[in-house]
């Protein structure tokens, strides 16, 4: 190529060199163009972004320009072309950034609603029949979420599903609507059980059904969140999951995260107090080093030292997310998998062969 | 800052404009561009622009000293000096934590139980690119082929944005002469440039991104959940994968940099077509293979000293040169695989010429004899049937310089070589390694959910794009060059609004940033 790089010798096929004011001409065409032909989808990251100054302000420049667009019918070739192509519309979804559930009511023999089934014998899963784990939660999830599946399919007994979103959570279903998802999945899935892992891009703002929002910390914040995370949990038991593994947020090694992750691990543990059938997976402990403090190397079972955190310091590595999924296997197979004392009758295991469904 | 992004896009317009505005007046141009450029690093961290200027001081000095010492040994010292401190600061922020962890693994397998520390350093963006080019700028001062530059000159050399987070790794010798005279800012290749960040945005967003988020990441991460089929798929989808991440990467910075009237040396032709490993490095991350045997692979002493040496060189460059990617045994591994497949290459080519060598000696012997009879039997000035005149001295041996023959299996074979390496460098152990390679042999009862057109279909693209010949790019170049800006901006825009269709939601970071 070093003819190309010669300004004087003639580029091939008779390629013409420009000057540099029809390449802003170009690029100022194909800016302008582009802003106007992705104006809807520039409109709905913006509104995926936290409540704030800089939502506000993307907003104030978005909007006028979806406005135009869609005036000019430039927003239509994208509509259509995505349309065509089996692809999600550019635009703004319908989904508002609160969404409120209804607990199903399922009334136990005392017309109380039962979580989790708690005092229900488990039924012990057999070759054939495994019980089936949901795992769930945001990009924090990914590596932990793939060592459980690890770990989970090495038992033979249990049949994983894991289903994480990148920069997902549970205070902006507008950006992804986790109420509905785990609805979804879990009943799609058959879930016995679930191991859900939430909270790391939690540290925003949240709007109230009533349209209030409330800044991250605050009272109205702390409220509202509680009931997010109750209502993920009830939607789980109404689909049948017996048992949640709530999975708190890991030591961080920035102080202002790590204190804001300690906000929502005491909030997800309030909570599970409350809903019997869930147990917490003190993430926050498994990552911390012999004194309490945040290391990017821990040391593993065999006692080597691993790299637990990626680059960035606070996703886990796949050594460090084997630590978390060790745990909750582990406490999965503490309740699942071990004797029970003998159940009532009607509720006994189903001995092998028999092809009832591990899940209630 | 990631290149596609709007955020990118508006700093971009700005940078042109501003390029172009003070490119007659190198007193403002050249701090112009040093501030957007460090603007653009600090963007990840600020404290890596802290790094940059310290290095740019720092090596600075060190070349000056090269320069200005008249003794044979004092510049030999200062030029110690400089590789030890850059590699210092590179095995500093890269290698602590192999280093460590390596050393306290050891003294475990002795009984020894030692606490090291361990610290948690954050690795700064491109900083292996960053000691390449500083290194280069010194070496090449110290072999006298480059005088010193000023030092806003060897800043802006350090620090241009388009190529500092991942390359191409372009030489002192081949950027700073272009700091001499402003660029012309009426012959700009603009078409070239165009297709090229449209090339590289296309690679990145619709094939490499979705295959990683498609099949490749759930088969290295979680083997045993997929078929034979789709871990198949998964190895050869992450060739690919790992292709056009990074020659996107490579397209994109060579674009912007043409925008603002800058050449930057190529980095990638068609890898995959390669016909031997040896060809594979000529054509993959080709200013690295450069590099390496430039300053790594010739003073070590290349192939002057004998085969046993050549061959030991190739694989301390090679094993180098795969732990400049990464800091873990199995990029230490991934290197000495090259390093063993480059021996095997040049042994075969070694005994094909020792044949020739031998052949020659024989046919020399037998025109001798036959000569002599000759003029024994009194036939002098009779040519010799098979050496040529003596005036001509003897000819180059001829023999098949090539490792393998052929031209389908060789390029089957070197890709198949290529993908089975790859699996090592994109595990983070050996063990997980192990565990994708058993997995090819463990379920070949199902195809897999994982197996889609979808996916069939980016890796075809990503590999047959490697087959079209140079003509028929240089052609459509051509072609967009014919039209006027006006026409090319609209071209550009729909292009734009098809990958924002069919690319994944967000940008993800390029595969080289790590490096």
């Amino acid at each position: 190529m070093a003819d190309e790089r010669d300004r004087d010798e003639p580029l091939p096929y008779g390629r013409r060199r420009r000057t540099a004011a029809s390449a802003l001409v170009a690029i100022l065409v194909a800016l302008a163009l582009g802003a106007l032909f992705n104006a809807p989808a520039m409109k709905k990251t913006a509104l995926e972004l936290p409540f704030g100054g800089e939502r506000s302000f993307r907003l104030a420049l978005v909007d006028p320009l979806a406005v135009v667009s869609h005036w000019l019918f430039l927003d239509r070739p994208a509509r259509l072309t995505a349309a065509l192509l089996g692809r999600p519309d550019p635009g703004p979804g319908d989904v508002p950034a609160v969404v409120v559930v209804t607990p199903k009511p399922k009334p136990s023999r005392s017309g109380k609603p039962k979580h989790g089934d708690k005092e229900k014998p488990l039924p012990k899963p057999f070759k054939g029949h495994p019980m089936h784990l949901y795992i769930a939660g945001d990009s924090m999830m990914g590596l932990p979420g793939m060592a459980l599946v690890n770990l989970s399919n090495r038992t033979k007994l249990i049949k994983p599903l894991l289903d994480y979103h990148i920069s997902s959570g549970l205070c902006r279903p507008d950006f992804f609507n986790w109420p509905a998802q785990l609805q979804r999945q879990a009943k799609a899935f058959d879930a016995g059980a679930a191991a859900v892992m939430f909270g790391a891009n939690d540290n925003q703002a949240v709007q109230t059904p009533s349209g209030k929002v409330y800044q991250f910390e605050t009272g109205g914040w702390k409220k509202e969140y509680r009931r997010r995370v109750s209502d993920a949990i009830q939607i789980l038991f109404d689909q049948g999951v017996r048992r949640i593994y709530w999975i708190g947020q890991p030591i961080m090694p920035e102080a202002t995260f790590n204190r804001q992750m300690k906000v929502l691990n005491d909030i997800y543990r309030s909570e599970i107090e409350k809903h019997p059938g869930v147990q917490y997976i003190d993430a926050y402990g498994l990552l911390s080093n012999g004194s309490g403090g945040y290391s990017q190397y821990l040391p593993d079972s065999d006692g080597e030292m691993q790299k637990v955190r990626e680059a960035d310091g606070e996703h886990l590595t796949y050594a460090g997310g084997l630590r978390i999924a060790e745990a909750v296997i582990a406490a999965v197979k503490k309740e699942w998998f071990t004797k029970k004392p003998k159940p009532e009758a009607g509720e006994a295991s189903p001995p092998p062969g028999e092809t009832t469904t591990p899940a209630p | 800052m990631l290149f596609p992004t709007i955020t990118f896009a508006v700093f971009f317009l700005l940078v042109f404009v501003g390029n172009w505005l003070l490119m007659p007046r190198p007193r403002l141009w050249k701090p112009f561009m040093l501030v957007v450029s460090l603007f653009f690093y600090g963007w990840w961290d600020w404290r890596f622009v802290l790094l940059l200027a310290l290095s740019a001081v720092a090596n600075q000095f060190f070349a000056l000293l090269v320069e200005r010492t008249s003794s044979r040994t004092g510049r030999k010292w200062a030029l110690a000096g400089a590789v030890a401190a850059n590699l210092a600061v590179l095995g500093w922020f890269k290698y602590y934590g192999f280093f460590v962890t390596s050393v306290a693994d050891l003294l475990d397998t002795f009984g020894l139980n030692a606490d090291l520390p361990l610290l948690r350093i954050v690795l700064p963006v491109g900083i292996s690119f960053l000691t390449f080019r500083v290194l280069s700028y010194v070496i090449d001062v110290y072999r006298g082929r480059l005088r010193t530059s000023s030092l806003l000159d060897f800043a802006v050399y350090v620090s241009f944005f388009p190529y500092i987070a991942a390359g191409p790794i372009a030489r002192a010798s081949e950027f700073l002469p272009q700091l001499t005279a402003p660029r012309d800012p009426r012959r700009v290749d603009t078409a070239r440039a165009f297709f090229l960040i449209f090339a590289g945005l296309f690679k990145k967003m619709l094939l490499a991104d979705y295959l990683a988020t498609h099949i490749v990441n759930g088969v290295f991460t979680t083997p045993g959940q997929y078929s034979s089929l789709e871990v198949l798929l998964g190895i050869v989808g992450y060739s690919v994968q790992i292709y056009c991440d990074f020659s996107a990467y490579a397209d994109i910075a060579i674009g912007i940099s043409l925008l603002l009237g800058f050449d930057l040396p190529d980095n990638f032709n068609a890898p995959y077509t390669a016909v031997s490993v040896q060809d594979f490095w000529r054509r993959w991350h080709m200013t690295l293979s450069n590099w390496l045997r430039d300053y790594l692979y010739i003073p070590l002493g290349g192939n002057r000293k004998g085969r046993s040496r050549t061959y030991v060189n190739l694989m301390i460059t090679m094993v180098l040169g795969g732990l400049w990617h990464g800091a873990g045994w199995p990029f230490v591994f991934w290197g000495f695989l090259y390093g063993g497949a480059l021996i095997v290459e040049h042994a075969r080519v070694d005994r094909r010429k020792d044949r020739a060598a031998r052949r020659r000696g024989g046919l020399d012997e037998l025109a001798r004899m036959t000569a002599v009879h000759g003029l024994a039997e009194g036939e002098a000035g009779t040519a010799s049937p098979v050496l040529p005149p003596a005036a001509a001295g003897p000819p180059a041996l001829e023999y098949d310089r090539r490792p393998w023959r052929g031209r389908v299996w060789p390029r089957v074979g070197v890709f198949a070589f290529v993908t089975f390496a790859w699996v090592f460098f994109r595990s983070d152990t050996f063990g997980a390694a192990l565990s994708v390679l058993a997995r090819l042999f463990q379920s070949w009862g199902s195809i897999g959910a994982a197996v889609t057109p979808g996916v069939l279909l980016a890796i075809a693209v990503g590999i047959g794009m490697q087959y079209v010949p140079r003509p028929v790019w240089q052609r459509g170049e051509a072609g967009l060059s014919a039209l006027n800006p006006v026409l090319q901006g609209l071209v550009l825009a729909v292009g734009f609004m098809l990958l924002d269709i069919l690319g994944p939601v967000g940008p993800a970071a390029f595969i080289y940033f790590g490096f």
